[in-house]
Protein backbone atom coordinates (compact mmCIF):
# COMPACT_ATOMS: atom_id res chain seq x y z
CA UNK A 1 0.00 0.00 0.00
CA UNK A 2 2.71 2.75 1.07
CA UNK A 3 4.38 1.97 -2.22
CA UNK A 4 0.97 2.92 -4.18
CA UNK A 5 0.78 6.36 -2.53
CA UNK A 6 3.84 7.63 -4.76
CA UNK A 7 2.58 6.17 -7.58
CA UNK A 8 -0.35 7.22 -7.89
CA UNK A 9 0.98 11.06 -7.17
CA UNK A 10 3.03 10.46 -10.07
CA UNK A 11 -0.23 9.36 -12.10
CA UNK A 12 -2.24 12.35 -10.81
CA UNK A 13 0.36 15.23 -11.36
CA UNK A 14 0.93 14.54 -14.91
CA UNK A 15 -2.66 13.45 -15.60
CA UNK A 16 -3.60 17.23 -14.22
CA UNK A 17 -1.52 18.56 -16.56
CA UNK A 18 -2.41 16.54 -19.45
CA UNK A 19 -5.98 17.88 -19.08
CA UNK A 20 -4.33 21.90 -18.36
CA UNK A 21 -2.87 21.57 -21.50
CA UNK A 22 -6.15 20.45 -23.69
CA UNK A 23 -7.71 23.46 -21.84
CA UNK A 24 -5.15 25.72 -22.97
CA UNK A 25 -4.81 24.31 -26.35
CA UNK A 26 -8.50 25.09 -26.87
CA UNK A 27 -7.77 29.09 -26.02
CA UNK A 28 -4.75 28.98 -28.44
CA UNK A 29 -7.23 28.07 -31.33
CA UNK A 30 -9.66 30.15 -30.99
CA UNK A 31 -6.89 33.24 -30.95
CA UNK A 32 -6.73 35.08 -33.94
CA UNK A 33 -3.73 35.49 -35.62
CA UNK A 34 -1.80 39.43 -35.01
CA UNK A 35 -2.93 41.86 -37.96
CA UNK A 36 -0.13 42.44 -40.41
CA UNK A 37 1.79 45.41 -39.65
CA UNK A 38 1.23 48.66 -41.71
CA UNK A 39 3.17 49.52 -44.22
CA UNK A 40 5.66 51.64 -43.21
CA UNK A 41 5.81 55.08 -45.73
CA UNK A 42 9.61 56.46 -45.52
CA UNK A 43 11.06 59.52 -47.07
CA UNK A 44 13.83 58.63 -48.72
CA UNK A 45 17.12 60.93 -49.29
CA UNK A 46 16.71 62.15 -52.89
CA UNK A 47 13.01 62.58 -52.95
CA UNK A 48 12.11 66.16 -51.86
CA UNK A 49 9.10 68.79 -51.47
CA UNK A 50 8.34 71.18 -54.30
CA UNK A 51 7.20 74.60 -53.18
CA UNK A 52 4.53 76.99 -54.37
CA UNK A 53 3.58 80.70 -54.35
CA UNK A 54 0.64 82.03 -53.23
CA UNK A 55 -2.70 80.97 -55.15
CA UNK A 56 -0.25 78.91 -57.48
CA UNK A 57 -0.45 75.47 -59.01
CA UNK A 58 2.18 76.47 -61.51
CA UNK A 59 5.94 75.02 -61.11
CA UNK A 60 8.40 77.37 -59.81
CA UNK A 61 12.56 76.96 -60.99
CA UNK A 62 13.34 75.44 -57.75
CA UNK A 63 10.59 73.61 -57.92
CA UNK A 64 12.05 72.07 -61.60
CA UNK A 65 15.11 71.35 -60.00
CA UNK A 66 13.61 69.12 -57.35
CA UNK A 67 11.33 67.36 -59.41
CA UNK A 68 14.32 65.91 -61.82
CA UNK A 69 15.87 64.32 -59.01
CA UNK A 70 12.52 63.04 -57.81
CA UNK A 71 12.11 61.51 -60.84
CA UNK A 72 15.17 59.96 -61.48
CA UNK A 73 15.24 58.97 -57.60
CA UNK A 74 11.63 56.94 -58.98
CA UNK A 75 13.58 55.29 -61.81
CA UNK A 76 16.12 53.82 -59.39
CA UNK A 77 13.72 52.46 -56.59
CA UNK A 78 11.23 50.72 -59.21
CA UNK A 79 10.02 48.40 -55.98
CA UNK A 80 8.83 51.86 -54.57
CA UNK A 81 5.64 53.65 -55.64
CA UNK A 82 5.02 57.43 -54.68
CA UNK A 83 2.04 59.31 -52.84
CA UNK A 84 2.31 63.07 -53.81
CA UNK A 85 0.67 65.21 -51.36
CA UNK A 86 -0.84 68.32 -52.59
CA UNK A 87 -0.67 71.42 -49.23
CA UNK A 88 -1.91 74.53 -49.18
CA UNK A 89 -1.41 77.84 -46.17
CA UNK A 90 -4.29 78.25 -44.29
CA UNK A 91 -5.40 81.54 -45.63
CA UNK A 92 -8.16 81.46 -48.29
CA UNK A 93 -11.18 79.30 -47.54
CA UNK A 94 -10.60 75.13 -46.77
CA UNK A 95 -12.82 74.50 -49.63
CA UNK A 96 -10.75 76.55 -52.38
CA UNK A 97 -7.73 74.84 -50.61
CA UNK A 98 -8.97 71.45 -51.20
CA UNK A 99 -8.96 72.10 -54.63
CA UNK A 100 -5.60 74.22 -55.41
CA UNK A 101 -4.23 71.32 -53.30
CA UNK A 102 -5.14 68.46 -55.56
CA UNK A 103 -3.78 71.45 -58.26
CA UNK A 104 -0.62 71.39 -56.83
CA UNK A 105 0.13 67.64 -56.55
CA UNK A 106 -0.90 66.96 -60.52
CA UNK A 107 1.54 69.64 -62.06
CA UNK A 108 4.12 67.85 -59.78
CA UNK A 109 2.95 64.65 -60.98
CA UNK A 110 2.45 65.76 -64.44
CA UNK A 111 5.74 67.01 -64.69
CA UNK A 112 7.78 63.76 -63.63
CA UNK A 113 5.20 62.02 -65.90
CA UNK A 114 6.89 63.60 -68.52
CA UNK A 115 10.41 62.73 -67.45
CA UNK A 116 9.23 59.48 -68.61
CA UNK A 117 7.82 58.06 -64.88
CA UNK A 118 4.95 55.66 -65.40
CA UNK A 119 1.83 57.40 -64.18
CA UNK A 120 0.63 53.68 -62.36
CA UNK A 121 3.64 54.00 -59.87
CA UNK A 122 2.42 57.86 -59.40
CA UNK A 123 -0.91 58.74 -56.31
CA UNK A 124 -1.98 62.11 -55.61
CA UNK A 125 -4.12 63.56 -52.86
CA UNK A 126 -4.45 66.78 -51.54
CA UNK A 127 -4.87 67.66 -48.16
CA UNK A 128 -5.81 71.36 -48.55
CA UNK A 129 -5.05 73.31 -45.35
CA UNK A 130 -5.61 70.40 -43.03
CA UNK A 131 -2.37 69.46 -42.61
CA UNK A 132 0.03 71.94 -42.24
CA UNK A 133 3.95 71.39 -41.53
CA UNK A 134 4.69 75.03 -40.19
CA UNK A 135 2.53 76.19 -37.26
CA UNK A 136 3.11 79.93 -37.68
CA UNK A 137 0.75 82.39 -38.67
CA UNK A 138 3.25 83.97 -41.02
CA UNK A 139 4.74 83.91 -44.46
CA UNK A 140 8.04 81.81 -43.40
CA UNK A 141 5.21 79.64 -42.22
CA UNK A 142 2.92 79.82 -45.21
CA UNK A 143 6.15 79.02 -47.92
CA UNK A 144 6.97 76.36 -46.02
CA UNK A 145 3.15 75.07 -46.48
CA UNK A 146 2.68 75.30 -49.86
CA UNK A 147 4.06 72.46 -51.03
CA UNK A 148 3.70 69.40 -52.84
CA UNK A 149 5.20 66.37 -50.93
CA UNK A 150 6.61 62.88 -51.99
CA UNK A 151 5.82 60.00 -49.90
CA UNK A 152 7.36 56.80 -50.74
CA UNK A 153 5.01 53.59 -50.21
CA UNK B 1 -71.73 91.37 -52.16
CA UNK B 2 -68.16 92.57 -53.31
CA UNK B 3 -67.14 93.36 -50.63
CA UNK B 4 -68.57 90.64 -48.72
CA UNK B 5 -66.67 88.61 -50.79
CA UNK B 6 -63.62 90.71 -50.22
CA UNK B 7 -63.65 90.32 -45.95
CA UNK B 8 -64.91 86.74 -46.14
CA UNK B 9 -63.55 84.83 -48.56
CA UNK B 10 -59.99 85.07 -47.53
CA UNK B 11 -60.29 84.89 -43.97
CA UNK B 12 -62.44 81.60 -44.86
CA UNK B 13 -59.73 80.35 -47.12
CA UNK B 14 -56.85 80.93 -43.33
CA UNK B 15 -59.70 79.18 -41.39
CA UNK B 16 -59.56 76.19 -43.44
CA UNK B 17 -56.32 76.24 -43.90
CA UNK B 18 -55.44 76.36 -40.39
CA UNK B 19 -57.98 73.50 -39.77
CA UNK B 20 -56.67 71.85 -42.29
CA UNK B 21 -53.14 71.45 -40.53
CA UNK B 22 -54.16 72.31 -36.95
CA UNK B 23 -57.27 70.50 -36.86
CA UNK B 24 -57.40 69.21 -33.71
CA UNK B 25 -57.17 72.35 -31.31
CA UNK B 26 -57.61 75.27 -33.13
CA UNK B 27 -60.71 77.23 -31.98
CA UNK B 28 -60.49 80.31 -33.24
CA UNK B 29 -58.12 82.08 -36.19
CA UNK B 30 -58.71 85.27 -38.00
CA UNK B 31 -54.67 85.47 -38.70
CA UNK B 32 -54.69 87.20 -42.81
CA UNK B 33 -55.87 90.50 -41.65
CA UNK B 34 -52.97 90.51 -38.95
CA UNK B 35 -49.89 89.69 -41.62
CA UNK B 36 -51.04 92.18 -43.97
CA UNK B 37 -50.59 94.99 -41.33
CA UNK B 38 -47.46 93.97 -40.15
CA UNK B 39 -45.73 93.52 -43.47
CA UNK B 40 -46.76 97.38 -43.79
CA UNK B 41 -45.05 97.85 -40.69
CA UNK B 42 -41.26 97.79 -40.36
CA UNK B 43 -39.05 96.96 -37.26
CA UNK B 44 -40.18 94.33 -34.21
CA UNK B 45 -42.95 93.21 -32.80
CA UNK B 46 -44.09 95.07 -29.66
CA UNK B 47 -44.92 91.73 -27.96
CA UNK B 48 -45.93 91.03 -24.29
CA UNK B 49 -45.71 87.36 -23.82
CA UNK B 50 -47.93 87.30 -20.28
CA UNK B 51 -46.49 85.08 -17.20
CA UNK B 52 -48.46 81.75 -17.61
CA UNK B 53 -51.16 80.99 -15.08
CA UNK B 54 -50.73 77.72 -13.15
CA UNK B 55 -52.10 76.01 -10.46
CA UNK B 56 -50.27 73.44 -8.51
CA UNK B 57 -46.73 72.93 -8.02
CA UNK B 58 -45.93 70.60 -10.83
CA UNK B 59 -47.70 72.78 -12.80
CA UNK B 60 -46.18 75.96 -11.68
CA UNK B 61 -42.55 74.77 -12.40
CA UNK B 62 -43.69 73.68 -16.14
CA UNK B 63 -45.25 76.93 -16.69
CA UNK B 64 -41.64 78.74 -15.42
CA UNK B 65 -39.91 76.55 -17.73
CA UNK B 66 -42.24 76.81 -20.85
CA UNK B 67 -41.87 80.45 -20.02
CA UNK B 68 -37.92 80.99 -20.09
CA UNK B 69 -37.92 78.55 -23.32
CA UNK B 70 -40.68 80.90 -25.24
CA UNK B 71 -38.67 84.25 -23.88
CA UNK B 72 -35.83 82.76 -24.85
CA UNK B 73 -37.07 81.37 -28.49
CA UNK B 74 -38.77 84.82 -29.50
CA UNK B 75 -35.92 86.58 -28.37
CA UNK B 76 -33.63 84.12 -30.98
CA UNK B 77 -35.53 85.45 -33.85
CA UNK B 78 -34.74 89.09 -33.73
CA UNK B 79 -38.38 89.92 -34.86
CA UNK B 80 -39.76 90.47 -31.41
CA UNK B 81 -39.45 93.80 -28.87
CA UNK B 82 -40.30 91.81 -25.79
CA UNK B 83 -42.44 93.91 -23.42
CA UNK B 84 -42.83 93.49 -20.02
CA UNK B 85 -46.19 92.59 -19.00
CA UNK B 86 -47.45 95.44 -16.71
CA UNK B 87 -48.59 94.92 -13.46
CA UNK B 88 -52.30 95.60 -13.86
CA UNK B 89 -52.50 93.30 -17.23
CA UNK B 90 -54.81 91.05 -15.65
CA UNK B 91 -58.12 92.77 -14.52
CA UNK B 92 -60.79 90.95 -12.32
CA UNK B 93 -62.04 94.04 -10.84
CA UNK B 94 -65.37 92.57 -11.39
CA UNK B 95 -63.94 89.85 -8.64
CA UNK B 96 -66.05 86.85 -10.98
CA UNK B 97 -63.11 86.05 -13.75
CA UNK B 98 -60.09 87.35 -15.20
CA UNK B 99 -60.10 89.80 -18.27
CA UNK B 100 -57.33 91.50 -20.28
CA UNK B 101 -56.80 94.77 -19.22
CA UNK B 102 -55.88 95.66 -23.41
CA UNK B 103 -55.55 99.46 -21.99
CA UNK B 104 -52.46 98.79 -20.03
CA UNK B 105 -51.31 97.13 -23.07
CA UNK B 106 -51.73 99.81 -25.55
CA UNK B 107 -50.21 102.16 -22.92
CA UNK B 108 -46.90 100.21 -22.81
CA UNK B 109 -46.80 100.46 -26.51
CA UNK B 110 -47.94 96.86 -26.95
CA UNK B 111 -49.50 95.19 -30.57
CA UNK B 112 -50.16 91.68 -29.67
CA UNK B 113 -50.48 90.21 -26.39
CA UNK B 114 -49.76 86.44 -25.77
CA UNK B 115 -50.75 84.48 -22.63
CA UNK B 116 -51.62 80.87 -21.44
CA UNK B 117 -52.75 78.52 -18.67
CA UNK B 118 -50.96 75.25 -17.96
CA UNK B 119 -53.14 72.22 -16.77
CA UNK B 120 -52.03 68.64 -16.18
CA UNK B 121 -54.47 65.55 -16.65
CA UNK B 122 -52.90 62.13 -16.04
CA UNK B 123 -49.15 63.04 -16.09
CA UNK B 124 -49.50 65.05 -19.10
CA UNK B 125 -48.90 68.62 -19.35
CA UNK B 126 -51.62 71.07 -21.57
CA UNK B 127 -50.65 74.33 -22.80
CA UNK B 128 -53.61 76.58 -23.69
CA UNK B 129 -52.18 79.78 -25.51
CA UNK B 130 -54.62 82.52 -26.45
CA UNK B 131 -53.28 85.58 -28.71
CA UNK B 132 -54.63 89.17 -28.99
CA UNK B 133 -54.03 91.93 -31.13
CA UNK B 134 -53.51 94.39 -28.46
CA UNK B 135 -55.43 97.72 -29.91
CA UNK B 136 -58.27 95.96 -31.04
CA UNK B 137 -58.64 93.53 -28.10
CA UNK B 138 -59.05 90.60 -30.81
CA UNK B 139 -58.39 87.32 -30.52
CA UNK B 140 -56.14 86.25 -33.08
CA UNK B 141 -55.07 82.75 -32.18
CA UNK B 142 -55.60 80.08 -29.71
CA UNK B 143 -54.72 76.67 -29.09
CA UNK B 144 -53.78 73.62 -26.68
CA UNK B 145 -50.43 72.05 -26.99
CA UNK B 146 -49.95 68.93 -25.05
CA UNK B 147 -46.72 67.16 -23.80
CA UNK B 148 -44.78 65.31 -20.98
CA UNK B 149 -42.76 66.45 -18.74
CA UNK B 150 -39.20 66.28 -20.57
CA UNK B 151 -40.77 68.24 -23.69
CA UNK B 152 -40.57 71.74 -22.30
CA UNK B 153 -39.06 73.02 -25.34
CA UNK B 154 -40.44 71.28 -28.53
CA UNK B 155 -43.54 72.68 -26.75
CA UNK B 156 -42.62 76.12 -26.10
CA UNK B 157 -41.07 76.50 -29.72
CA UNK B 158 -44.03 74.46 -31.20
CA UNK B 159 -45.84 77.49 -29.76
CA UNK B 160 -43.21 80.16 -30.97
CA UNK B 161 -43.24 78.46 -34.51
CA UNK B 162 -47.25 79.29 -34.62
CA UNK B 163 -46.77 82.94 -33.53
CA UNK B 164 -44.27 83.90 -35.68
CA UNK B 165 -45.95 81.85 -39.13
CA UNK B 166 -49.42 83.59 -37.62
CA UNK B 167 -47.53 87.22 -37.60
CA UNK B 168 -45.21 87.10 -40.37
CA UNK B 169 -47.16 84.85 -42.71
CA UNK B 170 -43.22 82.85 -42.98
CA UNK B 171 -42.01 79.69 -41.39
CA UNK B 172 -39.27 79.80 -38.53
CA UNK B 173 -36.50 78.89 -37.21
CA UNK B 174 -38.12 77.00 -34.80
CA UNK B 175 -36.96 73.07 -35.12
CA UNK B 176 -34.86 73.50 -37.64
CA UNK B 177 -30.44 72.61 -36.77
CA UNK B 178 -27.27 73.44 -37.42
CA UNK B 179 -24.53 71.40 -38.49
CA UNK B 180 -21.11 71.90 -38.31
CA UNK B 181 -17.39 70.90 -37.66
CA UNK B 182 -15.42 71.02 -34.88
CA UNK B 183 -11.94 70.12 -33.69
CA UNK B 184 -12.46 69.86 -29.97
CA UNK B 185 -11.85 66.00 -29.47
CA UNK B 186 -8.29 67.12 -31.49
CA UNK B 187 -9.91 65.50 -34.98
CA UNK B 188 -12.33 67.31 -37.32
CA UNK B 189 -15.81 65.52 -36.45
CA UNK B 190 -19.64 66.87 -37.66
CA UNK B 191 -21.96 67.82 -35.01
CA UNK B 192 -25.29 68.93 -35.22
CA UNK B 193 -27.50 71.72 -32.32
CA UNK B 194 -30.60 72.98 -32.59
CA UNK B 195 -30.97 76.17 -34.27
CA UNK B 196 -30.56 77.95 -30.62
CA UNK B 197 -27.10 75.78 -30.16
CA UNK B 198 -29.09 73.86 -27.95
CA UNK B 199 -28.91 69.89 -27.64
CA UNK B 200 -25.70 68.95 -29.10
CA UNK B 201 -24.52 65.94 -30.78
CA UNK B 202 -22.05 64.46 -32.00
CA UNK B 203 -22.86 62.84 -36.02
CA UNK B 204 -19.45 61.40 -36.99
CA UNK B 205 -16.70 59.62 -35.46
CA UNK B 206 -14.09 59.03 -37.91
CA UNK B 207 -10.99 60.00 -36.42
CA UNK B 208 -9.82 61.71 -39.43
CA UNK B 209 -11.23 64.60 -41.41
CA UNK B 210 -14.27 65.57 -41.65
CA UNK B 211 -15.61 68.55 -43.20
CA UNK B 212 -18.69 70.50 -45.15
CA UNK B 213 -21.85 69.32 -43.70
CA UNK B 214 -25.17 70.05 -44.77
CA UNK B 215 -28.96 68.61 -44.59
CA UNK B 216 -31.30 68.51 -47.53
CA UNK B 217 -34.08 70.34 -47.29
CA UNK B 218 -36.52 67.98 -46.09
CA UNK B 219 -33.24 66.65 -43.12
CA UNK B 220 -33.17 63.18 -44.19
CA UNK B 221 -29.95 63.06 -45.80
CA UNK B 222 -26.63 64.80 -44.85
CA UNK B 223 -23.89 65.13 -47.04
CA UNK B 224 -19.85 65.66 -45.69
CA UNK B 225 -16.48 64.96 -46.81
CA UNK B 226 -14.13 62.80 -44.63
CA UNK B 227 -10.82 61.49 -45.19
CA UNK B 228 -11.23 58.08 -43.85
CA UNK B 229 -10.54 56.19 -47.45
CA UNK B 230 -6.91 58.16 -47.54
CA UNK B 231 -8.25 61.40 -49.85
CA UNK B 232 -11.15 63.77 -49.70
CA UNK B 233 -14.47 61.34 -49.85
CA UNK B 234 -17.95 62.99 -50.42
CA UNK B 235 -20.62 60.88 -48.53
CA UNK B 236 -24.22 60.49 -48.32
CA UNK B 237 -26.09 59.53 -45.19
CA UNK B 238 -29.35 58.54 -44.63
CA UNK B 239 -30.06 59.81 -41.48
CA UNK B 240 -32.89 57.48 -40.61
CA UNK B 241 -31.57 54.16 -42.34
CA UNK B 242 -28.18 54.62 -41.32
CA UNK B 243 -26.81 53.89 -44.78
CA UNK B 244 -24.26 55.75 -46.06
CA UNK B 245 -23.07 56.02 -50.17
CA UNK B 246 -19.48 57.13 -50.98
CA UNK B 247 -19.37 58.98 -54.20
CA UNK B 248 -16.47 58.84 -56.90
CA UNK B 249 -13.36 56.17 -56.64
CA UNK B 250 -10.88 58.70 -57.12
CA UNK B 251 -9.79 61.93 -57.13
CA UNK B 252 -10.83 64.43 -55.08
CA UNK B 253 -14.62 65.81 -53.47
CA UNK B 254 -15.28 69.14 -52.26
CA UNK B 255 -18.22 71.24 -50.70
CA UNK B 256 -21.17 70.05 -51.44
CA UNK B 257 -24.50 71.68 -51.81
CA UNK B 258 -28.13 70.24 -51.83
CA UNK B 259 -30.11 71.35 -55.37
CA UNK B 260 -33.24 69.29 -53.68
CA UNK B 261 -34.07 66.39 -51.85
CA UNK B 262 -32.61 64.17 -54.44
CA UNK B 263 -29.60 66.01 -55.39
CA UNK B 264 -26.47 67.32 -54.07
CA UNK B 265 -24.12 68.87 -56.36
CA UNK B 266 -20.25 68.69 -55.31
CA UNK B 267 -16.72 69.83 -57.00
CA UNK B 268 -15.02 65.98 -58.35
CA UNK B 269 -12.41 65.37 -59.86
CA UNK B 270 -12.24 61.72 -60.60
CA UNK B 271 -12.59 61.47 -64.95
CA UNK B 272 -9.02 63.41 -64.40
CA UNK B 273 -10.13 67.85 -64.27
CA UNK B 274 -11.92 69.38 -61.56
CA UNK B 275 -15.86 69.68 -62.02
CA UNK B 276 -19.06 70.42 -59.97
CA UNK B 277 -21.34 67.63 -60.66
CA UNK B 278 -24.91 66.70 -59.90
CA UNK B 279 -25.38 63.80 -57.83
CA UNK B 280 -28.18 61.65 -57.05
CA UNK B 281 -28.38 60.63 -52.93
CA UNK B 282 -27.53 57.08 -53.72
CA UNK B 283 -23.80 58.60 -54.68
CA UNK B 284 -24.59 57.91 -58.63
CA UNK B 285 -23.68 61.05 -60.57
CA UNK B 286 -26.33 62.53 -62.52
CA UNK B 287 -24.12 65.00 -64.67
CA UNK B 288 -21.33 67.70 -64.47
CA UNK B 289 -22.47 70.88 -64.49
CA UNK B 290 -19.71 72.77 -65.38
CA UNK B 291 -16.58 72.69 -67.70
CA UNK B 292 -14.18 75.23 -66.96
CA UNK B 293 -10.25 74.27 -66.80
CA UNK B 294 -10.28 76.42 -63.42
CA UNK B 295 -11.25 75.83 -59.60
CA UNK B 296 -14.72 75.35 -59.82
CA UNK B 297 -16.46 75.17 -56.13
CA UNK B 298 -19.11 75.47 -53.78
CA UNK B 299 -22.44 75.25 -55.18
CA UNK B 300 -25.61 76.78 -53.87
CA UNK B 301 -28.70 76.89 -55.28
CA UNK B 302 -31.67 78.90 -56.17
CA UNK B 303 -34.91 78.02 -53.70
CA UNK B 304 -36.44 76.58 -57.28
CA UNK B 305 -32.69 74.64 -58.06
CA UNK B 306 -33.02 76.57 -61.25
CA UNK B 307 -30.21 78.54 -61.17
CA UNK B 308 -26.70 77.79 -59.44
CA UNK B 309 -23.75 80.27 -57.49
CA UNK B 310 -20.61 78.93 -57.05
CA UNK B 311 -17.31 79.80 -56.66
CA UNK B 312 -14.61 79.77 -59.64
CA UNK B 313 -10.94 81.06 -60.26
CA UNK B 314 -11.96 81.52 -64.07
CA UNK B 315 -10.80 84.94 -64.36
CA UNK B 316 -7.60 84.52 -61.43
CA UNK B 317 -8.14 85.04 -58.05
CA UNK B 318 -12.03 83.26 -56.86
CA UNK B 319 -15.17 84.96 -57.77
CA UNK B 320 -18.55 84.01 -57.33
CA UNK B 321 -20.63 83.63 -60.85
CA UNK B 322 -24.15 82.66 -61.50
CA UNK B 323 -24.96 79.26 -63.77
CA UNK B 324 -28.69 78.89 -65.58
CA UNK B 325 -28.66 75.15 -65.23
CA UNK B 326 -30.99 75.16 -67.92
CA UNK B 327 -29.13 77.70 -70.50
CA UNK B 328 -25.72 76.63 -68.86
CA UNK B 329 -25.12 80.56 -69.48
CA UNK B 330 -22.98 82.02 -66.62
CA UNK B 331 -22.48 85.27 -65.46
CA UNK B 332 -19.99 86.49 -63.15
CA UNK B 333 -21.83 87.81 -59.60
CA UNK B 334 -18.87 89.81 -57.50
CA UNK B 335 -16.84 92.66 -58.99
CA UNK B 336 -16.34 94.03 -55.78
CA UNK B 337 -12.91 92.22 -53.33
CA UNK B 338 -10.06 90.43 -54.63
CA UNK B 339 -11.06 86.77 -53.42
CA UNK B 340 -14.88 86.35 -52.96
CA UNK B 341 -15.81 82.44 -52.05
CA UNK B 342 -18.55 80.35 -50.02
CA UNK B 343 -21.39 81.19 -51.43
CA UNK B 344 -24.64 80.63 -49.78
CA UNK B 345 -28.30 81.32 -51.52
CA UNK B 346 -31.21 82.68 -49.32
CA UNK B 347 -33.40 79.37 -48.84
CA UNK B 348 -36.51 82.51 -49.13
CA UNK B 349 -35.60 84.79 -51.88
CA UNK B 350 -32.65 86.15 -54.48
CA UNK B 351 -29.77 87.00 -52.24
CA UNK B 352 -27.24 85.36 -51.85
CA UNK B 353 -24.15 86.09 -48.86
CA UNK B 354 -20.22 85.49 -49.31
CA UNK B 355 -17.10 86.30 -47.48
CA UNK B 356 -14.65 88.91 -48.85
CA UNK B 357 -10.72 87.73 -48.18
CA UNK B 358 -10.03 91.73 -47.72
CA UNK B 359 -6.52 92.89 -48.56
CA UNK B 360 -6.20 93.85 -44.43
CA UNK B 361 -6.01 90.04 -43.43
CA UNK B 362 -9.95 90.51 -42.24
CA UNK B 363 -12.22 88.11 -44.27
CA UNK B 364 -16.04 89.90 -44.10
CA UNK B 365 -19.33 88.45 -45.07
CA UNK B 366 -21.53 90.70 -48.09
CA UNK B 367 -24.69 90.08 -49.14
CA UNK B 368 -25.75 90.80 -52.61
CA UNK B 369 -28.84 90.37 -54.85
CA UNK B 370 -28.69 87.31 -57.14
CA UNK B 371 -28.90 90.21 -59.83
CA UNK B 372 -25.44 91.61 -58.56
CA UNK B 373 -27.26 94.54 -57.16
CA UNK B 374 -27.83 95.81 -53.72
CA UNK B 375 -24.34 95.17 -52.60
CA UNK B 376 -24.25 95.63 -48.63
CA UNK B 377 -21.33 94.49 -46.11
CA UNK B 378 -22.80 92.47 -42.52
CA UNK B 379 -19.45 92.26 -40.48
CA UNK B 380 -16.37 94.46 -40.28
CA UNK B 381 -13.39 95.22 -38.18
CA UNK B 382 -13.82 91.96 -36.40
CA UNK B 383 -11.52 89.31 -37.92
CA UNK B 384 -12.15 86.32 -39.88
CA UNK B 385 -15.64 85.90 -40.53
CA UNK B 386 -16.68 82.91 -42.80
CA UNK B 387 -18.70 80.72 -43.88
CA UNK B 388 -22.17 82.26 -44.04
CA UNK B 389 -25.36 80.32 -44.08
CA UNK B 390 -29.34 81.53 -44.31
CA UNK B 391 -31.65 80.39 -41.50
CA UNK B 392 -34.61 78.64 -42.64
CA UNK B 393 -36.68 81.89 -42.97
CA UNK B 394 -33.87 83.66 -44.15
CA UNK B 395 -34.09 86.71 -41.75
CA UNK B 396 -30.86 85.73 -40.24
CA UNK B 397 -27.26 84.49 -41.15
CA UNK B 398 -24.90 81.84 -38.88
CA UNK B 399 -21.46 82.18 -39.39
CA UNK B 400 -17.94 81.71 -37.46
CA UNK B 401 -15.64 84.39 -36.53
CA UNK B 402 -11.91 84.23 -34.74
CA UNK B 403 -12.94 87.89 -32.88
CA UNK B 404 -12.74 86.04 -29.77
CA UNK B 405 -9.31 84.13 -30.34
CA UNK B 406 -10.52 80.29 -31.44
CA UNK B 407 -12.83 80.34 -34.50
CA UNK B 408 -16.85 79.97 -33.13
CA UNK B 409 -20.20 80.17 -34.92
CA UNK B 410 -22.26 82.95 -34.70
CA UNK B 411 -25.77 84.75 -35.38
CA UNK B 412 -26.67 87.57 -36.54
CA UNK B 413 -29.83 88.90 -38.74
CA UNK B 414 -29.47 89.49 -42.61
CA UNK B 415 -28.56 93.43 -41.99
CA UNK B 416 -25.47 92.27 -40.57
CA UNK B 417 -27.26 93.32 -36.38
CA UNK B 418 -27.73 91.12 -33.26
CA UNK B 419 -24.39 89.69 -33.59
CA UNK B 420 -24.22 86.65 -30.94
CA UNK B 421 -22.07 83.89 -29.82
CA UNK B 422 -24.79 80.51 -30.84
CA UNK B 423 -22.20 77.98 -29.21
CA UNK B 424 -19.92 77.71 -25.98
CA UNK B 425 -17.61 74.86 -25.98
CA UNK B 426 -14.15 73.37 -26.67
CA UNK B 427 -11.64 73.39 -29.50
CA UNK B 428 -12.98 75.15 -32.86
CA UNK B 429 -16.17 75.25 -34.63
CA UNK B 430 -16.26 75.68 -38.49
CA UNK B 431 -18.44 75.24 -41.60
CA UNK B 432 -21.86 75.58 -39.88
CA UNK B 433 -24.91 74.94 -42.55
CA UNK B 434 -28.91 75.38 -41.46
CA UNK B 435 -31.27 73.21 -42.70
CA UNK B 436 -34.79 74.01 -43.76
CA UNK B 437 -36.70 71.27 -42.48
CA UNK B 438 -38.34 71.00 -39.17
Amino acid sequence: MKTMKPLLRSLVIPSMLFLGACCCANEVVVAPPPPPPPPVKVVLPGLGDVFYDFDRSELRADAITQLKTNANWIQANSSNNVIIEGHCDERGTSEYNLALGERRANSARDYIVNLGVAPVRLKTVSYGEEKPFADGHNEEAWAQNRRARFVAE
Amino acid sequence: MIQFFRHVVPGTVVVLFFLFFFPLHLTAVEAGEYIAIRKEGSGNIALVLDRLGADGKKESRFAQGIDTVMHDGLDFTGLFSLISPPLNVKDNSDGKHVAINFGALTSVGAEVYAGGVVTMKSNLFNLNMEVYEASGSKLLFKKTYTGKEGELRSIGHAFCADLVELLTGKRSVFGSKIVFVSNKTGCKEIYECDFDGQELEQLTNSRSISMNPTLSPDGRHLAYIDFTSGRSTLYIRNLAERKIAAVAKSGVSIDPGWRSNSEVAATLSFDGSQGIYLIKTDGSISRRITNSKSIDISPTFSPDGSKMAFVSSRNGLPQIFVEDLQSGEVKRLTFSGRYNTQPSWSPIGDKIAYTTWEKSGEINIFVINADGTGLVQLTQKCGENKSPCWSPDGEMIVFTSNRQGKEKMYVMNSKGGKERLLLQGDGEQTQPSWSLFR
